[in-house]
């Protein structure tokens, strides 16, 4: 029976391996509702305290304390035209999800030039939900993938043109993944991770009206536990812990802001994610310390934003746009990240309410590219066409001393 | 102030056209369809395989998911009228043992072991018998292809030599519905047919470890044979699409497979297996420690007798009811590793035996291809198939399938048999071939819809699979001395 064990191991490492993958498409970048509006342009001017986010350096020229609360409501809209191998384009729509990503900024000048904050916020996450029968169930039926990541963050004005800023993150995660495994069984593998990472940032305003800013977010190497539970548990398969190692990919960001008027900001970022980090992945069985790699050949990939703010009074109006080079390559796509090239576009509106307290309140539509892939890698064998969009709600409030 | 405002509008005409662009809506691709033809009535001719015997049983649960009737549901779907597919069908658990009264089907009874076996269970009855028309899936356990055009009465077949009950089961009412397979197939009036006939005329050699019978149906009356059938079956179905499939290699399916690699794993260092080869009744003429080139292969009945290596004992010699023991052999020595205790002929497909096995398949798939091509049928290749599944094994959406034995997910549990992916599996390759050979786009099976084998809950493992000696009875009637 060792075949059958060994036959196992392979199916789940398939599953395990196949769920990281979906990292790709499961970055999140909305951290704000002024920014998201903004097509995430935000890295230059990082006005409000989501900079513990988009540039940590842009707390520096921010003289107050602060308080920039919110959420984005994210609702997903895939469906899947295959499989190809079975000479069909029948149609799978993806259940219908909602997700709520929060964002906790607070900041608080503890002397002159220099503010310290902390943030929390889901850098990760999101999921693929797919009904129970359907025809990729082998692959994955849902995945929810969770993280929460708590940035302490101190920023320094060293002239009044010139900032840098810096964070340490505590990044703790969950991922729930489950599909159809042989014999008939269902299998699900619950995680937990835990890993460390630093963020640094420098703001520099080059003339009045123009701004310069750079930041750069490290890589995250989470150490994952969990347990892989078949229903019904037949011993042939490898129930029982598993571990892993998963590098969530470095991203930086370098931002132009320029300022044609005391009214109107606008805004170009390339923002730079370093998916190469993630050639390979090791898991490890604890039930027999059994290890094994996979390759992963996910390519480096950058997105490109521009936005703006155009004030009138106590409103502001806001606009963006963003194009998302998607980091995996055609044999790699599969159903539980159905990625692909990505514009989005947005807008929205902040209002100060008082002296002290706005709300800023955005909206992102999201159209992923059709995707058609023919060439799927043997452990997927399941071609075909994705289309997907996806439309963002997001909504701050802001208080500031 | 204006600039705002047609900023503004500006921006939610753009979100308005790409939300307006953005309901998904299917992308171009294959149309099921049947190329203008109309399939109004499909036809399966075979064995065991095409019955949808499977697991050492004919049972309903399993001919549902007969290759014939998977491909005819997919023609339903691809727009043709062949309505529901008629099958023979045998009620759970169906057919029974050599005994008659309990069912020959093999389940896993436990992990541990594992042991694999009948349950003792009251055999089925047939229960689709009232048709007043022959059967829409024709296919035969035991059919060799001499019985295509062969006339001869169900009830003689039913009797020593060939001891089989299930031409009856198939091919009733031999005087109003048609006398042979051929006839009762020509009378439905097909516009499709597949063949699937040849297999038995090597897996009986094969499975009885070149015993019984002792030798394949030889090449010059193969041919001739094969050659009458599909002529015949051309001649009176002059526009029918006719679709045949090859014979796979006996040596790329698990029933070869599996003990072999078990029995070289407990051998104990410097000690060989003594086994009996092609023809002896006496001594062991063969030794192995199965690290030769070509080691011989340990049939999947010799189970029973796997654990008993090493022990003195004479249990294959009781459960065959030998008078006498044969000249030279000695019980008291230790089974399987002494010459004077051998590890039976009729357990071990030795390598003259694999050789004059593979031989056949090959000399077999090439009057196949010929007769084929002469006739206008389309050539399913089985053997190209089952071959590179045990090379490298099958992907599909996830699913791994190999030819190992019960985890390899292909075959069920007597080795031979595909199970109800597995036979998904081979539909697929015969709509393959109609698709590329017709201009017909039938969409596939999706495999992973079909039942995979069921499991109960306990847990171990042990090295052999265990499974009670004579529940491969209804194998050996299935490929019986002709």
């Amino acid at each position: 029976m060792k075949r059958v064990r060994q036959l196992g191991e392979t199916l789940l490492l398939t599953l395990i391996v196949a769920s990281v993958a979906l990292a790709g498409g499961f970055q999140l970048n909305e951290h704000g509702a002024s920014a998201m509006s903004q097509g995430g342009a935000f890295a230059a001017r990082a006005s409000d305290a989501s900079a513990i986010y988009f540039n940590p350096a842009g707390l520096g020229f921010q003289t107050t304390g602060s308080i920039y609360l919110g959420a984005t409501g994210i609702v997903p809209t895939i469906s899947f035209y295959g499989p190809a191998q079975n000479n069909t384009n029948a149609e799978t729509k993806m259940n219908s999800q909602f997700f709520t990503p929060i964002n906790v900024y607070i900041t608080y000048p503890v002397m002159d030039r220099l503010q310290v904050g902390v943030g929390a916020y889901n850098a990760y996450g999101l999921g693929t939900e797919w009904p129970d029968n359907w025809s990729g169930k082998n692959l994955v039926t849902k995945v929810d993938l969770k993280t929460y990541w708590f940035t302490p963050t101190v920023a320094y004005r060293l002239a009044d043109n010139l900032s840098i800023g810096a964070g340490v993150s505590y990044v703790s995660g969950t991922l729930l993944l489950k599909k159809a495994a042989p014999f008939d069984s269902r299998v699900t593998l619950d995680m937990t991770a835990h890993g460390w990472g630093f963020d640094g940032g420098i703001d520099y305003k080059a003339t009045p009206q123009l701004t310069v800013g750079l930041s750069y977010r490290s890589k995250v190497k989470v150490d994952a536990n969990g347990s892989a539970g078949f229903v019904p548990d037949i011993p042939v398969l490898p129930g029982g812990g598993v571990k892993a190692s998963i590098a969530l990919p470095a991203t930086g960001y370098a931002g132009v802001a320029y300022k044609f008027s005391d009214a109107l900001s606008l805004e170009a970022d390339y923002q730079y994610i370093g998916w190469s980090s993630y050639d390979n992945l090791t898991f490890t069985f604890t039930k027999d310390g059994s290890s094994t790699s996979a390759p992963k050949n996910y390519s480096d990939t950058y997105i490109l934003r521009v936005g703006g703010e155009y004030s009138l009074g106590s409103l502001k109006f806001r606009a963006g746009y963003y194009y998302d080079h998607t980091p995996v390559s055609d044999a790699y796509v599969d159903p539980l990240l159905p990625d692909a090239n990505r514009h989005g576009l947005s807008a929205g509106i902040g209002l100060n309410l008082t002296e002290h307290l706005k709300v800023d309140a955005g909206y992102l539509f999201i159209k992923f590219l059709d995707r058609t892939v023919t060439n799927t890698i043997p452990a997927t064998t399941f071609d075909g066409t994705y289309k997907s969009y996806a439309n963002l709600f997001s909504l701050d409030l802001g208080y500031s001393l | 102030m204006k600039l705002t405002k047609y900023g503004i509008v500006a921006l939610a005409l753009a979100i308005a056209v790409l939300y307006g662009g953005c309901k998904n809506t299917a992308p171009s691709g294959p149309v099921a369809g049947l190329g203008g033809a109309t399939v109004g009535k499909y036809v399966a001719v075979g064995n065991s395989l095409t019955a949808g015997y499977q697991s050492n049983g004919l049972f309903a649960s399993a001919q549902a998911y007969s290759y014939p009737n998977l491909i005819a549901q997919q023609i339903t779907q691809a727009g043709g009228t062949v309505g529901t597919f008629q099958q023979p069908l045998y009620s759970d658990p169906g057919t029974p043992d050599a005994g008659g009264i309990n069912a020959s089907r093999y389940e896993l009874i436990s992990w541990v072991g594992p042991v694999i076996g009948p349950r003792g269970s009251p055999a089925g009855s047939p229960i689709n018998t009232t048709l007043p028309r022959p059967y829409d899936n024709l296919g035969v356990p035991g059919a060799v292809i001499f019985d295509f055009l062969d006339s001869t009465s169900v009830a003689l077949k039913a009797l020593a030599p060939r001891s089989n009950p299930l031409f009856a089961l198939v091919l009733r009412n031999q005087a109003a519905l048609g006398n042979s397979i051929f006839r009762q197939a020509v009378a439905l009036k097909p516009d499709l047919v597949t063949f699937w006939l040849g297999n038995n005329d090597v897996l009986g050699f094969a499975t009885s470890g070149g015993v019984s019978p002792n030798a394949p149906t030889s090449t010059p009356i193969f041919t001739a044979l094969y050659t009458q059938a599909i002529g015949t079956l051309r001649a009176a179905l002059p526009n029918a699409k006719i679709v045949v499939a090859n014979i796979p290699d006996v040596r790329a399916i698990p029933f070869f497979n599996t003990l072999g690699p078990q029995i070289a794993a407990e051998l104990p260092a410097g000690v060989v297996l003594q086994y009996q080869k092609h023809g002896t009744t006496g001594v062991a003429d063969g030794t192995t420690n199965f690290t030769e080139s070509n080691p011989p292969l340990i049939t999947l009945t010799g189970a029973p007798y796997a654990p008993l290596l090493g022990h003195p004992g004479g249990k294959w010699y009781r459960d065959h009811s030998y008078p006498a023991l044969p000249p030279g052999i000695d019980t008291t020595k230790p089974f399987g590793l002494h010459p004077q205790n051998p590890w039976p002929d009729a357990l071990v497909l030795d390598a003259t035996e694999q050789a004059t096995a593979g031989a056949s398949v090959q000399a077999f798939n090439a009057v196949i291809a010929g007769v084929a091509a002469t006739n206008h049928a389309a050539v399913v290749d089985i053997n190209g198939f089952f071959n590179n599944l045990k090379a490298n094994g099958y992907r599909s959406a996830g699913l791994v399938f190999t030819a190992d034995y019960v985890s390899g997910g292909t075959f069920s549990f007597d080795g031979v048999h595909p199970s109800d992916q597995g036979s998904g599996v081979v539909a697929n390759q015969f709509i393959a071939v109609m698709n590329s050979s017709f201009g017909w786009s039938i969409p596939l099976v999706d495999v992973s819809a079909l039942p995979a084998l069921t499991v109960p809950l306990s847990k171990g493992s042990k090295v052999y699979p265990v499974i009670p000696e004579g529940s491969f009875s209804n194998l050996e009637m299935l490929w019986g001395t002709r």
